[in-house]
């Protein structure tokens, strides 16, 4: 009976191996042939919204900056290098779509040593620790050089729109089928910015369609960790950091109810500024979607940032 | 535990690695080591329920032997009836009390009384139902001296506790499970294949289709007036083929992991879909939950022995029974007497027994009439759906309010089109294995066994990569837990 288990076990491993290697095939036959729309779980999208592509591709013209941004969104589309730049600093903009700390800490594995801050300053919006990460994971693949440190985070994230995608990003990569793209500095509203910026213009918030309901967030516990891991690697270099969270519309500010608890929690890992509520910002005038900033919002948070920030100013 | 969960298929190889090679040499050893898989499964979900599932074993074993050592008849009725109590009363507490509670406070408030009736936060055990109904079953068998109680505890603990039915069935019997359970068992290579054959369909039925067709469903079901009639009709079909591939998928996982450890389980699901009566639809739906109630309550009450009305009567029991076996609500009450109403023409007119074979045996298409009769039945069905997917009644009337209107005949609209349309390529796929292979235990029980060994691989393998592809990527628990 023995033999016979042990042969069954020993088919089941062939035909594992067998399916591997078919699986591989399938992926990259699906990247290369299939309409995304049928792609359902392989999400690679080079060029996609937020300009990551430009923005790790930027990174090599830089190196030992005072200033290192990190976070989602809220950072890319809300320091702007121009205005650092104009009081002396020397800024890189790390932020990326929907960026959670399990992103961040990808990112500061590649480039910390590169970009060597000074300081850091990183965005720390709530809805980033409520969040799978998954989003951000695939912006990250399909944009940048894929190495051990996708296989980590794609572990980490153990999803299977992230392992797809990651199999056919590192394809890509390795056939260097990606060597003649070169991403649009203007795409529809936004404006590239050297230095890892977005900007967009012109544009206001018009308001939620209807009232939108309160509710917690409902924080993530591995968020939390490698947001501290992601601290204790800024400690063990000797590079300084501060915590902010940007400004949202105050509408989608109120609609969360546990911001208070947020805020403490982030004051233990040190020191934290959030500038909801500190600056006069009109949701209609400095934004032009719930979430970001015009670049009239813009220029008001940084101007405020600056004046806010003792470790900013003292260039 | 999930059947869908990576810490399933870390523990599933586990548990069957122990099972042939190390507790392989004595039987006690192997059931022994089905039980505390078994109660460390269950455990996962919640540990402190584990106490009430060892005491419904517990209870059922001790009332069993009771029963076969009774000196009397009123010594046996005694335990029999203690057992009945118990586990029924357990049920009632854990599923039902709030149920009652809250429909009394409301019947007499609408009459004026106000009342402020104690209601309990309960949380349901997973599966509650189901093991409930194995030790029922038992008891019942015992009384009616149709099995000789168990005296090997192991034995019986693992009858109702065997970690793949224990959570949504298959519902077992003692004289088809117990026998398997004290027999030597013996590694069986092309039972297991066939097992791995039916983890795999069944995975492909919950994490492809039911759960690619929840999305839907949700967003129909939870705000039905944002949508058309059409938009409606696609939500209640989607819902219909969510709960089949849902069920009859954590069924599949169920019966092919069983297979893994030689042990063959009832089966639950005969391609209900392809149904040319609602009466064959009840023979291929949930099977297992069927039988019971035919073997446990439709015969007890008297079948079909005593004329027309007994008949009627009796169908009209076992369908609201059943309704409420599935949760304390109404819905569940009104589907079970839709149910009942649509089976009731064939019970009148003795045709209920019509269509017993599978449709079009032996042919690759059904006949015009066939057809029709699948379209009938099948419409008549996915009407009854809408009731056990609603929240209330009301949302159910308002949700058939909005297909029977104008705008049925519009082209549906709603977020996610795209999306939609390939559910639907992969529910047309998932319909033709289906109907090819209708004649067989499920749809991939032989397909390829006779092929070179590099096209069926490919062919397994590509079924995997497609789950792989088109699985929900989140982990989604099976509906029937709720029950």
């Amino acid at each position: 009976m023995k033999n016979r288990i042990i042969f069954f076990l020993g088919s089941l491993m062939k035909f594992i191996a067998f399916t591997a290697f078919v699986y591989v095939v399938f992926i990259i036959g699906f990247g290369l042939f299939m309409p995304k729309v049928l792609s359902k779980n392989l999400s690679y999208k080079r060029g996609s919204n937020g300009h990551l592509f430009s923005r790790v591709n930027e990174i090599n013209e830089y190196k030992n900056v005072d200033v290192l941004f990190l976070g989602s969104s809220h950072a890319y589309r809300g320091f702007d290098p121009r205005i650092f730049q104009k009081h002396g600093l020397k800024t890189f903009n790390l932020g990326s779509s929907a960026q959670t700390p399990i992103q961040t800490e990808l990112l500061l594995n590649r480039y910390l040593d590169k970009l060597k801050p000074k300081l850091v300053v990183y965005e720390v919006y709530p809805g980033t620790f409520a969040l799978d990460g998954v989003e951000s994971a695939l912006d990250i693949i399909s944009n940048d050089e894929n190495d051990s440190e996708t296989i980590k985070m794609a572990l980490e994230l153990n999803n299977i729109k992230v392992y797809n995608t990651m199999i056919y990003g590192f394809f890509r990569d390795i056939f260097h089928l990606n060597k003649n793209y070169k991403e649009k500095i203007v795409k529809k509203y936004d404006t590239y910015v050297k230095g890892g910026f977005v900007e967009r213009n012109s544009l206001y918030f018009k308001g939620f369609k209807s009232l939108k309901n309160k509710s917690d967030w409902e924080f993530k516990v591995e968020q939390f960790d490698a947001f501290k891991r992601n601290l204790d690697k800024l400690k063990a270099m000797n590079i300084s950091y501060v915590l902010v969270q940007a400004p949202i519309t105050s509408q989608l500010y109120k609609s969360h109810t546990n911001n208070e608890y947020f805020d403490n929690k982030m004051k233990t890992y040190g020191k934290y500024y959030n500038f909801n509520g500190k600056l006069n910002l009109v949701d209609s005038l400095h934004f032009y979607d719930e979430h970001h900033l015009n670049q009239k919002g813009v220029e008001l948070f940084d101007d405020f940032l600056l004046k806010e920030l003792p470790v900013l100013n003292k260039k | 535990m999930l059947f869908n969960s990576i810490n399933f298929f870390i523990f599933l190889p586990i548990v069957f690695l122990l099972y042939w090679f190390v507790t392989n040499k004595k039987l006690v050893f192997q059931n022994g080591l089905l039980l505390v898989s078994s109660f460390f499964f269950y455990a996962c979900w919640d540990w402190r329920f584990l106490f009430l599932l060892m005491f419904s074993i517990l209870l059922d074993y001790i009332t069993g032997i009771k029963m076969g050592d009774a000196k009397s008849k009123p010594e046996k009725k005694f335990w029999f009836w203690l057992s009945i109590i118990v586990n029924v009363g357990f049920l009632g507490v854990f599923k039902y009390y709030n149920f009652f509670a809250e429909s009394l406070a409301e019947s007499l408030s609408a009459i004026g009384l106000q009342t402020n009736f104690w209601t309990l936060k309960v949380i349901l055990p997973v599966g509650i139902s189901f093991y409930t109904f194995h030790g029922l079953s038992y008891v019942i068998d015992i009384y009616y001296d149709r099995i000789k109680p168990e005296k090997n505890f192991i034995d019986y603990a693992v009858f109702v506790s065997f970690f793949p039915l224990l959570v949504a069935g298959p519902i077992e019997r003692a004289t088809h499970l117990l026998p398997q359970i004290k027999k030597e068992r013996k590694f069986d290579y092309n039972q297991a294949v066939v097992g791995l054959r039916q983890i795999l369909w069944g995975l492909f039925k919950k994490v492809v289709i039911a759960d690619s067709c929840a999305h839907f469903a949700n967003m129909f079901f939870d705000d039905p007036t944002q949508y058309s009639g059409s938009a409606l009709v696609l939500g209640a079909l989607f819902f219909t083929f969510q709960i089949y591939g849902d069920f009859s998928g954590y069924s599949d996982i169920a019966l092919g992991t069983a297979k893994l450890f030689g042990i063959d389980l009832l089966r639950n699901f005969a391609f209900p879909y392809f149904s040319r009566d609602i009466a064959e639809f009840w023979r291929r739906w949930h099977i297992s939950l069927s039988s019971w109630f035919k073997d446990y309550l439709y015969i007890p009450l008297g079948g079909s022995k005593g004329g027309l009305w007994m008949k009627v009567r009796n169908t009209f029991i076992i369908f609201l029974v059943s309704g409420f076996w599935h949760g304390a609500n109404w819905t569940f009450i009104v589907w079970g007497l839709l149910n009942a109403i649509y089976i009731m023409p064939s019970i009148i007119f003795n045709t209920n027994r019509n269509n017993i074979e599978i449709v079009a045996k032996g042919k690759l298409f059904p006949t015009f009439s066939e057809l029709f009769s699948i379209v009938i039945t099948f419409g008549l069905t996915v009407i009854a759906w809408i009731f056990f997917r609603a929240k209330s009644v009301s949302d159910a009337l308002l949700y058939l309010k909005g297909i029977f209107s104008t705008s049925l005949f519009k082209v549906p609209v709603f977020i996610g089109r795209t999306d939609a349309i390939v559910t639907i390529i992969l529910v047309l796929f998932f319909l033709v294995m289906e109907w090819r292979w209708r004649e067989q235990q499920f749809a991939l029980e032989t397909i390829g066994i006779n092929w070179k060994r590099p096209l069926r691989w490919a062919f397994y393998s590509g079924l995997i990569c497609l789950i792989l592809m088109y699985m929900h990527t989140e982990e989604t628990p099976f509906i029937y837990f709720q029950f």
